[in-house]
């Protein structure tokens, strides 16, 4: 189980970003960023009291951009949550970062707070393709704080890398996939550019001013990737997720298993006691409600049995492990093949799925159209 | 009442020329509904027919009018459909009339169907009272318009009366001229009993209801009467008239129009054209005219889930009780699964029967290409009708092929006819007269292949004369014809409910238009998806939709489950509305895709 906290702050919104955050300028910094601390605070008391004694063992640091935040702030935050909450004496604590934001200093002070993690939007190796998604850092950047993290012995870093980002080539992908694997990182994530309703990008793309790649060509990068990534010696373990043996990610993991999680912060979503939550997106409401209590939900369900049954095959799915029979029968005291049997026959006859050491995983073709395999365990 | 004291009269208009505000005046002035009932057009009942602004169903109304020579009048209105699907119906209506006013609109003069319906009151002896209607209009142009009628049919212009039916202008003066100028009805109250069924609706409590006109003798509460097409006998419960509720009456002598309610099943022991006698002592002969309904359109139509088969048919089963011109039998497609084929009089009655399907009874539709009716003139000398690309005998059976062809009349201002002659020319169409009715306006008449105007040929007239077009047409006979059936294959499978039947000269175009419409319309499938077009065995067109090669929500939404969960649940939303064929996912549109393509 795990934590989740989302530091709503940037300093500059990306083109393509419909995540929940907020550009906050340096005079109003101060006032709104400490206020907002306090709230999480009061909101990790909160959660703690309904949470329960199980034990948690990953804290995830996400935004927004985490790291214009100063490293003291952080480092505080995350000592707060520590002995508040009940977490494990060594969990995985990954924090997000932009490759310009982090001095070697911060990335120190971090370590000793516990971070033992660093997940780096690095996006692409372009400097050309990095402008055109408005991302503020340059390819050089990146490099460099690879090498910062690594001298300040936080080793275990992902890179996220985008593609079918505009004007993005094949060749270029290839070019941001080699550049990365030689930077050794110990876990690689790739995910494809999304336009979503709202941004910038997406109105761009619609009004015909940016043209991204089609979806074949998106297609193919993908599989580039999945190939060089594989023959570096990277565990492919979730369709967008790379690492090496041993350095999955175990808070995502998480998510994809389904468990319950504590998420804290504007925009967060949670999952405790089978209540799924959304919070508010609205900052001052945030504060206010964390003045005053009870918790601001933008949205929230309670989750049946028969639901997160079909939600865990949705996103186990994703997992190219896939779903355990066993753990499934164990968790459920219902074997999914019964529940699931139509669905399973017909993807198996599309050759989309396969049982393969007790699970039911993703062909290489199902790999491609995922979303084909998880819709259909909805019932 | 006495006979000489009936006027039995009928509107006749071109659509939307105020025939059915015309009604709703008469039955104000003459006090038969007080303002303050009066619903707009009350004549015109079901909503489709008001959103439509057409008149499906027609009725009869009994108005009481106290003349200026102060004797009391008994007029009965009877209604007629508008529309050009409907003209048995109208020619019906017509033979239960001695009069009919002829409306015409003041600013749009003399249309296709102004014509058509004049000319069909004339067949039937009808006395013509022309009526110049909508003059408050401030472009309207009276003198224009009687000089049309007197170059154009020969109506000497005095006799129009000038009304607005909208501000009540001028309605005395035409139920004046109805007295004065139509004739009461002929008619032996001792002969034996004819009357002419000229409408039918029916009823939850009391079965089918027969509108009628008594010709010849007198019906009364009790008798057995007897349907002489069918020979089907019935005992009269009860007899009324329209004022315009139903009001009960003891009997129906000659020239009288009122309603017959003698416990029938449904509407088709009611068919309209029929006459009734008395079983007792029936009539020798029946009244001229009668002739079933026959559908000239038939298309299948298909629920998207096949659990939904029985619900079409109850629904069709009601429908029929109050359309006799609605046919309908099972009919199985490989593609389409279990459905029903249609019949209808013209595309619009199919319109609206597929719109109240959905409407009323809630049903997810699949509708094929409508067909019209072919001639297939076998080698062994036999001829058997199609209604259905699928039906057709093999080639090699056939020695030639009939399609049915309508004379089409077009009216239009001067500046059009080469766009209409365009259209038509098109169409298949064979020039074969034209006529100019003022300097400005010409009537265009072509032989048309009826096929050529189920495909949105109307829409085209209108959008290439800027809706000035007023068309009318009337069944001619069937005509020896180069026609093909034009095969879709679908991944290498011939998709049965995607056949059309066309001509050779069009077939290579429609089947390269079918194949790219159907190219756009179906979403990319896990395989490639090749479409083909076919005549025989030999391929005339091809696309192909290629492979989906990535789906899959490649984007870190964290842990937001939910949001991944409705994502994909819309995703399945939209493959539900899908038909499966073969390993084929094709949307609902794909079907009506024929009728899209030029």
């Amino acid at each position: 189980m795990g934590v989740y906290v989302h530091i709503p702050f940037c300093e500059q919104k990306c083109h393509y970003c419909d995540f929940h955050s907020v550009v906050v300028s340096d005079q109003d910094r101060l006032s709104v960023t400490g206020s907002y601390l306090v709230s999480l605070h009061k909101e990790a008391r909160y959660w703690s009291s309904v949470w329960g004694g199980e034990a948690l063992f990953a804290l995830f640091v996400g935004g927004g951009t985490p790291t214009v935040l100063p490293a003291e702030e952080l480092a505080d935050l995350i000592a707060f949550l520590r002995t508040e909450l009940p977490f494990v004496d060594d969990p995985e604590i990954t924090i997000e970062a932009n490759p310009h934001s982090l001095t070697y200093m911060g990335a120190r002070l971090l370590r000793q707070a516990g971070v033992n993690r660093v997940s780096l939007g690095v996006q692409a190796f372009q400097d050309h393709l990095l402008r055109g998604i408005g991302r503020i850092h340059s390819a050089e950047q990146a490099r460099e704080s690879v090498q910062t993290l690594k001298k300040a012995g936080l080793t275990n870093i992902n890179l996220d890398l985008m593609f079918g980002l505009p004007g993005q080539t094949s060749h270029e992908w290839a070019d941001t996939l080699r550049q990365t694997v030689a930077l050794g990182p110990s876990h690689i994530s790739c995910y494809s550019l999304i336009l979503e309703e709202g941004t910038p990008m997406e109105k761009w793309v619609r009004e015909g001013l940016v043209h991204v790649p089609g979806d074949d060509q998106q297609a193919e990068m993908y599989a580039l990737a999945c190939k060089m990534l594989t023959k570096a010696g990277y565990e492919h373990y979730e369709i967008s997720n790379f690492s090496e043996p041993g350095f999955s990610c175990r808070h995502n993991l998480l998510y994809w298993h389904n468990k319950p999680f504590i998420g804290l912060g504007t925009g967060a979503t949670g999952y405790v006691q089978q209540c799924r939550y959304t919070n508010t997106t609205d900052i001052q409401e945030y504060l206010r409600t964390w003045g005053e209590g009870p918790p601001a939900f933008r949205w929230s369900e309670q989750v049946s049995r028969d639901q997160e049954m079909d939600e865990t095959m949705m996103v186990g799915m994703r997992l190219l492990g896939g779903v355990d029979e066993a753990a499934f029968r164990a968790r459920y005291q219902v074997s999914f093949r019964d529940l699931y049997s139509d669905a399973i026959e017909e993807l198996m006859k599309r050759g989309l799925v396969q049982f393969s050491a007790g699970s039911l995983q993703v062909t290489q073709r199902g790999l491609f159209l995922e979303n084909q395999v998880s819709l259909a365990f909805l019932r | 009442m006495v006979q000489k004291n009936i006027r039995n009269f009928c509107i006749i208009a071109h659509i939307d020329h105020g025939k059915s505000t015309l009604a709703d005046r008469l039955l104000e002035h003459t006090g038969t509904l007080s303002k303050r009932e009066m619903a707009e057009q009350v004549l015109d009942s079901m909503d489709l027919e008001r959103e439509r602004g057409i008149t499906i169903k027609l009725k009869a109304v009994r108005l009481t009018y106290r003349a200026q020579d102060n004797q009391e009048y008994t007029l009965n209105l009877i209604d007629t459909p508008g529309h050009v699907d409907f003209s048995y119906e109208v020619s019906r209506s017509l033979a239960a009339c001695e009069g009919a006013l002829l409306v015409i609109d003041a600013s749009q003069g003399i249309e296709a169907q102004t014509l058509a319906n004049l000319y069909l009151a004339l067949d039937h002896d009808l006395e013509i009272i022309p009526v110049i209607n909508k003059i408050d209009l401030p472009n309207a142009d009276p003198e224009r318009v009687i000089r049309e009628l007197e170059d154009n049919i020969g109506i000497p212009g005095e006799e129009a009366v000038l009304v607005s039916a909208r501000t009540g202008e001028g309605i005395d003066k035409i139920l004046e001229t109805i007295v004065e100028r139509i004739p009461p009805p002929q008619g032996d109250p001792e002969a034996p009993t004819r009357a002419m069924i000229f409408d039918s609706h029916y009823d939850q409590y009391r079965g089918a209801v027969a509108y009628a006109r008594v010709v010849d003798g007198v019906i009364r509460v009790g008798d057995t009467i007897l349907m002489m097409s069918s020979g089907r006998k019935f005992e009269v419960s009860d007899l009324g008239v329209l004022r315009p509720a139903l009001v009960g009456v003891d009997a129906l002598g000659p020239g009288d129009v009122g309603c017959i309610i003698a416990s029938m099943k449904d509407v088709r022991d009611t068919r309209v054209g029929d006459t009734i006698t008395n079983a007792s002592r029936p009539a020798k002969q029946p009244l001229a005219g009668y002739r079933p309904a026959k559908p000239m359109v038939y298309c299948g139509l298909y629920p998207v889930v096949n659990e939904e088969y029985t619900d079409l048919r109850d629904a069709l089963d009601k429908l029929q009780l109050n359309d006799a011109a609605l046919t309908y039998e099972a009919e199985s497609s490989a593609a389409l699964g279990f459905g029903y084929r249609c019949g209808f009089l013209g595309l619009l009655h199919l319109e609206i029967v597929q719109e109240r399907l959905e409407r009323e009874f809630d049903l997810n539709l699949i509708t094929t290409a409508p067909s019209v009716v072919y001639q297939v003139v076998l080698t062994d000398g036999s001829v058997k009708e199609v209604d259905n690309p699928a039906a057709l005998p093999a080639i090699t059976t056939i020695d030639h092929i009939k399609e049915p062809y309508v004379q089409a009349s077009i009216m239009v201002p001067d500046a059009f006819v080469g766009a209409v002659m365009d259209v038509c020319q098109d169409r298949r169409g064979i020039f074969t007269h034209m006529e100019y009715i003022t300097p400005e306006r010409a009537r265009i008449e072509y032989e048309l292949p009826l096929a050529e105007i189920l495909m949105d040929f109307f829409d085209r007239l209108k959008s290439r004369t800027k809706g000035y077009a007023s068309l009318d047409y009337e069944f001619l006979g069937y005509r020896e014809s180069d026609v093909v059936k034009l095969d879709i294959l679908l991944n290498g499978n011939p998709v049965d409910a995607l056949s059309s039947i066309v001509h050779e000269e069009k077939a290579l175009s429609r089947g390269r238009g079918l194949a790219e419409k159907l190219k756009e319309v179906i979403p990319r499938q896990q395989f490639e998806v090749p479409i083909q077009a076919a005549i025989g065995n030999k391929i005339i067109a091809r696309e192909t939709v290629r492979a989906l090669r990535k789906d899959v929500l490649a984007k870190c939404y964290g842990g937001d489950v939910s949001r991944k969960r409705k994502l994909l649940e819309k995703q399945k939303e939209g493959k539900k509305r899908m038909k499966s064929l073969g390993n084929v996912e094709v949307p609902q549109e794909a079907f009506m895709a024929i009728l899209k393509v030029d």
